[in-house]
Parts: C-alpha cells; structure tokens; sequence
C-alpha cells in the first residue's frame, strides 16, 4: 500500500482479551508521543477508543502500552524512537486483563504490592520528630536505588516469569519490598521477608531482566530481587524464617 | 439502569486530599464503610503525584508557624482566610511528621541527617521539605499504599456527575456518578461526601496539570448553588513546554529552578527581555515573568511556533544535565535539548486558587458535604507560595477525614431527590442521539478564548468578549452529539462532559474577573493596574441562583493580622528574609 509521507501507519488493539488489530493512518508530527498518536485515532477516527492516561510527563504511570512488542510509558516515548519505517503497532499491555482496547486492569498488579507487604509500618507517630537519619548510609543508598518506581506496571509486563507463573508477585511489587526492608524505621520487615519467601515470592525470579531492559525510570528490580534472595537466605541459615 | 449504593462516607478524587481522607477516616473510625471514587485510578489522578518542588512546613530550626503564616498571608496579598491559612500552617508540622513516621516517606537529609528545606520563591525561610525534584510521587506512592492495605472500597474510574440533596435541599443525600468502564450510572448515598476533586485549570490553551482535570467538582457545587470564592484567581507559571499542536506535552511545566538558577529567557529573535520589565530579570515571581512573557508575544517576538526560549546552556550544558536531570531527560524524551539548545516555553495555566467556600474543619454551607485540596477555596488567596498546595491537600484532606467520621457516626443516610437524579442523568445523557459534531474544533476554541480574553492580562473589554464567546460555545456544545453512541469507556463522551464543566467554569472565571476592578497577585487588570487599598480588601463570592451567576464582594476579615501588621516581632508587613539556623 503507498502512504504519504507525512503520515503513519498505525495498528491498534480494539476489544477484549480475543480482540484484533484495527489500522489507522496518522499524521505524523515533528513532536509525537505515542500517546499523542492514540489521542489522535481518538479524538479523530474512533471516538469510543479506550486507554488511560492522566499526567502526560511520567509521573503517573496510567499510560503504559505495548509498542511495537515492547511495554513502554507511551505519554515519554517519542514516535521517532520507535516507530519502525513509519509504522506502530499499539496494543494493551501483557500480563493483565484487558478491559476494552488498550485500558488494562491494574487490579492484580497492587494486589501483589500488598501480597509483598509493600507498604510502611513505623515505629513512631505524627506526635514524634522526624528521625535523624544519615542520608548518604548503604542501606539508604539502595532504597534510593529504587524508591523511583511509578508502579507504571511495565516491568510487569515485561516480565517471562509472570507470563508463565501468574502467581509470581513480580518485579515492581518486590523492588517495592526491598526499599523496606533496607529501611531502619520500617517494623514489618520480619512478616515482609516471609511474605516474599513463599512459593509466589523472590526465588521465582530466573534473572532474566525483562524489567531491567525495559523500566522507564531506569531503576534495576532484579538487583533488588537478588537483595530480597540473599536475605531470605541468611535468615533461613539462621532459623529466622 | 441505575445501580445504586450506600456508603458511610464518599470521597470524590485520590490525591493527596482524597487519600488522607479515606486514611483518616478509616483511623479515626473503623467501623465505617469508606468508599473513594475517581476518575483514574486510585493514586494516579490528580496532581499532587505531580508535585515537583515539595511541601512548605515551619520544621526546621530558626523557622516558625507564624513566620510561614506571614508569608503565606503576605504572598497571597492579603486576601486569604486567615484561619484557614493558620490551620494550614499549624497542621503541616503534623502532618509533615506523619508522612514521614507513618506513611513511610522520606524526605530529602541534610549531611548530619535532619531534613532539608529547600529555598523557594516569596518565602522568607527555606522551609521546602521534598525528596528531590519528585516529592509528590513519593507522598502519593506511600500514601497510595497505606490506603490500599485498608478495607477502602474502591470505585475506580468513576466519574462523579452531580451531587443529590435531599428533595428539601437540607443535607446532601449522595453523588450520582458514572462507571465509566461499564458506562452504567450508579448512584451512592453516604452520610459525609468529600470533595476532593482538584481543581486544574485546564480550559486554558496552554495549562500544566494532569490531563483528566476538568473542574468537575466547582462545576457540581455551582449547579448546587454553593458559594465559590477567589474564582478569578488562576495561577500562570511561566516556563511551559511548547512542543506545538496535537501533543500532550505542550504546557507541561519545567520547574522553576531554570529561571533560579540562572536560566535566560529569549524572544523569538533570541534577545533577552526581562530585564526590560523587572530588575531581578527571570527571577522575579513567576506573575510578574508569565507577564512579560505575555506582553512580548502579544507583541509578536516570537518563535515560529508563537512561543518564547528558555535557554540554560550558558551555565554549562554538563551543569544543567546534572543540576537538572529530571528536566533535561523529560526535554530529551520530547525530542528537545535543554541542557545545550533552546527550548520553547510559554506560561502555563498552573493552579486554581478559587475554590468552594469552607470552614477550617472543611465544611461548606450544605450539611454532609465537605471540601479539601484545590477544590476549596480561600487558603491562598491571590496567589499561592510554591510547596503550599501540596501541603493544603494533605493537611485538610487529613482534617476532612476525622471529621467526616464524627459526622458519619452521628448521622443517617437520608433519601435523595429522585426527581433530580432523573434530571441529572439527563443532562449526562444530554450528547447521545444528538447530529455528532466536532468536539475537537469546540475544545480548541475554549482554549483560545480563556487564554485570549480571561488569561494572563485581562481587561473589561476582552472579559466581555470572553463571556459571550463562552455563552456560544456552551449553546453550540449542547447541539453536538457523540459519533459512537457506545458508553463503554467511551472517552469521547467524558470529552464532552469535561467541556460542559470547563465552559461552566470558565464562565465564573471570567465573571469573577470582571468583578474585581484591581490587580492582585494572579489576577491582573490593564485597565486596573493597582492592587488597591489593602484594609480595605474584599474577596469575590460567585453563586449561581435560579440560573443566574451572582458575583459578590465579601470583605476581608483579617482576623489574625491587617496589614501593615506582622506576627513576627519586630517586622511589618512582609517577613524580613532569614537564613536557616
């Protein structure tokens, strides 16, 4: 088929689960996100298109898609970065339930960061200072390393494990309990390594980096999964666990 | 088909206002069901995850809560309330503490461990506690959290639609509300209902916050017949990214440290200009520089994209990229080169000061429905210090939270107006069946005529124009159907509903702006250039009753402090900068 050259060739998820690719020509723009791109079949060929997106800059994480294969934050990708001779396949992200084109459910996904115990328990309360805490400590050096995830879901797509094991809590939702248990105020952190010990935990992760390779925010959960192994590990030898 | 259901209390948005609140209110009572609707998903609306600088607290040595109340108070030019300004500062202390004992954040150390505070703009004390250039990420992600480890009902992706009285309009009764997923309208009665919406003025061509900001909470007060204050009062920052037509990228904010640091601002024919408005150049106060910047692009010394330039590399293009790494990968990713090239930039319709009237413990005039974050009005006054938004959504979200569980523990549900339920889903339904139209010429159209006639300058003139222009939008905008009559996820519709709210809004903005025959912080008149006398300063109160849009002026009660006056000893007026201890 011949196509202007000021256009692109775009095909898009439409439905459910056993939905099918729908192709659209797109203007293309010196400045265009992707999302800019499914804005456009929206706002201008197929107005009941459904996705999700809120912040525009990377803050969010509500706008990740599968692009050309690859899971990305579509509001940061620029179309020129990926589109492949002019042309983009859009489609909703892996791992998660579609529930209509490229809007997936992200249920399952913060279910897990609980399942993990991704969440704070301090030891003191609104009444108490702020604790004095040296900012620069190895342990505060790792959460930093982390601490950045958007819970964008994109790791979790990326992710063979999850693919294969769909129990398996995942790499955002173990980066996550990393942070903790690297963090001196945080009293969970005994439940927390039991949590992510068991049979959908950490020693489901085969180091394949499928979320190394794709986090937008360039953060490294394998390395903070490893972290999570090698503790699991001394406390089993210590009979913690 | 109308699904309906109870709650004890209803919280409308999940950023930092609707999260503590349902936080609180699970903490303060147990026992209640709490349901948080929104239009995204939990946490990921809204903009206080979009908070780059950080969270303004008299914390630190040296600092105190009168001296952050005094620049508050002086920063919103003396139109604030001032008790809600004190509860605002008083409660940050705690609730700065809270975020970090028991939410789990941790906020950016000085070397020997104890927090940071950052310097910013009209403050006399660096009190801006943040974690680097994202803090807002890290309060959502750990608020977001705690809320999820909660029995918190969720409706997520539901958009609220009107808030039900009771048929003799004596209490709230619920909120009707649209499951977008499902495209069923669902009614939820509660005992307490919290506004927390965010405001977002997004009717403006150019404008900063996130994209699902539709003004939907003020438009559903409106239509209550609520009182809204300071409606004029809309907050320009002058670097928004311009990245042309047809991206979402245009008017996302490149944070104020540029101009701080050093950055120039350039016209079309790469001249420096604000030396010629300001002596302190680009590091005046963010509308004093979206002024200039107005005034040289009306002049037409723009860039080919009508635009302006931001340029940094004068610093040291590997200075900018370390400084400024945030900016300089967000730039990168939109194709443009911050650190060592020029980069378009216009001002940007930031933050919505105006807001529903409300008491410090966040009730408004109607019994059972309460207010917090940028849907509530009066904290700021003219203008808002840079760190105070965040900490209002937190600090009265967490306020609302307690209150509203008193509230839900000592009332009844009480039975809705059926008749403007049935009224309502109507007015939702208003685009189907209808000849479709072009949604996207109408949408253009608000931005140019908000930014053209009630933006950065304003004048009696132009505000007139505005008006009426609004008034044709809204009557061509009720005869434009829907091309795809399906209501599952239909994005198309909720475009529509998001217009409706941002003409209705933006015809209070405008109508507040010509009420206001003076220039005080955001708002500014060219044919009333001076702020006029500060004693004797009054707010603006827009109601509309029986479909006429009132506006009022309500004096000023400086119940804490007048002008010329200060809680500090030994000062006047504005607080007299001091170094942190």
């Amino acid at each position: 088929m011949n196509r202007a050259d000021d256009t692109l060739a775009v095909e898009i998820w439409k439905g459910g689960t056993d939905g099918r690719l729908a192709a659209f020509e797109v203007p293309l723009r010196a400045n265009q996100t992707v999302l800019d791109v499914v804005t456009w079949v929206q706002r201008h060929r197929d107005p009941a298109l459904a996705y999700r997106f809120a912040c525009r800059v990377g803050m969010c994480g509500s706008c990740a898609m599968t692009v050309n294969g690859k899971p990305r934050w579509t509001c940061r990708t620029h179309v020129a970065k990926v589109a492949v001779e002019r042309h983009l396949t859009i489609e909703p992200l892996r791992n998660l339930p579609v529930i209509k084109d490229l809007a997936c459910d992200m249920t399952v996904f913060f279910e897990k960061w609980q399942a993990a115990r991704g969440r704070f328990e301090g030891r003191t309360t609104r009444h108490d200072e702020v604790v004095q805490l040296a900012p620069d400590t190895p342990a505060r050096v790792a959460i930093d390393a982390g601490i950045e995830c958007i819970n964008c879901a994109v790791c979790y797509a990326a992710c063979d494990v999850v693919a294969w094991k769909p129990d398996y809590l995942g790499p955002a939702a173990l980066n996550r309990a990393w942070t903790l248990q690297n963090d001196t105020r945080d009293a969970g952190q005994e439940a927390r390594l039991a949590a992510v010990a068991g049979d959908a935990g950490c020693h489901n992760c085969h180091s394949l980096q499928g979320c190394v390779a794709h986090c937008p925010k360039a953060l490294n959960p394998t390395a903070a999964i490893a972290g999570l192994k090698r503790a699991v590990f001394r406390a089993a030898l210590s009979g913690d666990l | 088909m109308l699904y309906r259901y109870d709650t004890d209390i209803l919280i409308l948005g999940s950023g930092g206002a609707g999260l503590f609140a349902a936080l609180h209110a699970c903490q303060t009572n147990p026992d209640l069901r709490v349901t948080v609707a929104v239009k995204g998903l939990i946490g990921k609306s809204g903009c206080t995850r979009m908070v780059q600088g950080g969270y303004n607290v008299a914390l630190l040595p040296g600092d105190s809560v009168e001296r952050h109340f005094m620049d508050t108070i002086v920063g919103g030019k003396w139109l604030p309330n001032q008790a809600l300004a004190w509860r605002l500062c008083t409660t940050a202390v705690e609730r700065v503490r809270e975020l970090e004992n028991e939410i789990g954040c941790f906020f950016d150390r000085k070397p020997d461990g104890t927090l940071h505070g950052k310097a910013f703009a009209g403050q006399s004390f660096d009190r801006t506690v943040h974690k680097g250039d994202l803090t807002g990420i890290e309060i959502i992600n750990r608020l977001m959290e705690q809320v999820w480890a909660r029995p918190v009902e969720r409706l997520e992706e539901h958009r609220a639609l009107a808030l039900i009285p009771t048929a003799d309009g004596a209490a709230l009764a619920g909120v009707l509300l649209v499951d977008m997923r499902a495209g069923a309208f669902r009614f939820v009665r509660a005992k307490a209902v919290l506004l927390a919406t965010g405001g977002g003025p997004t009717m403006y061509r150019y404008h900063t916050p996130s994209g699902d900001k539709s003004m939907d909470g003020l438009a559903m007060a409106l239509r209550l017949g609520l009182p809204l204050r300071d409606m004029e009062m809309v907050q320009f920052h002058p670097t928004g990214l311009l990245a042309g037509a047809e991206t979402r990228m245009t008017g996302t904010v490149l944070e104020e440290g540029l101009r701080g640091a050093g950055g120039y601002l350039l016209d079309g024919e790469r001249r420096r200009f604000m030396l010629d408005y300001d002596p302190q150049g680009e590091r005046a106060t963010r509308d004093v520089v979206s002024r200039a910047m107005y005034a040289e692009m009306r002049k037409g010394k723009t860039t080919e994209n009508g635009g302006l330039f931001i340029q940094m590399n004068h610093l040291g293009p590997d200075k900018v990229r370390r400084a400024f790494k945030g900016m300089v990968e967000r730039c990168a990713d939109c194709g443009f080169d911050l650190a060592g090239g020029l980069v378009e930039v216009v001002p940007t319709a930031h933050y919505f000061m105006g807001g529903l009237v409300c008491d410090s413990d966040t009730r408004t005039a109607l019994p059972g429905l309460f207010v917090a974050g940028e849907d509530a009005g009066g904290m700021h006054g003219a203008n808002r210090l840079g760190g105070n938004g965040v900490a209002n959504s937190t600090v009265f979200g967490g306020i609302a939270g307690e209150v509203m569980a008193e509230a839900a523990a000592r009332d009844s549900l009480r039975d809705p107006d059926e008749a403007l339920i049935e009224a309502e889903v109507a007015r939702a339904n208003h685009p189907f069946g209808r000849p479709a139209g072009d949604l996207n010429v109408l949408r253009e159209r608000l931005l140019d005529v908000m930014w053209e006639d009630v933006g950065v300058m304003r004048t009696a003139e132009g505000l007139g124009r505005g008006i009426a222009r609004l008034s044709e939008l809204n009557a061509e905008l009720l005869q434009t159907g829907l091309a795809d009559q399906d209501r599952v996820f239909n994005l198309t519709w909720h475009d529509w509903l998001n217009l409706r709210s941002l003409i209705e809004v933006g015809e209070v903005i405008a109508r507040a702006a010509l009420a206001r025959e003076n220039s005080r912080g955001a708002h500014f008149r060219e044919d009333f250039p001076e702020p006029g006398d500060l004693e004797g300063s009054s707010f603006t109160q827009a109601r509309r009753r029986d479909g006429t849009l009132a506006v009022e002026q309500m004096p000023v009660e400086f119940t804490i402090v007048k002008p010329g006056d200060s809680l500090i000893e030994g000062d006047a007026g504005a607080p007299a900068a001091v170094m942190p201890t």
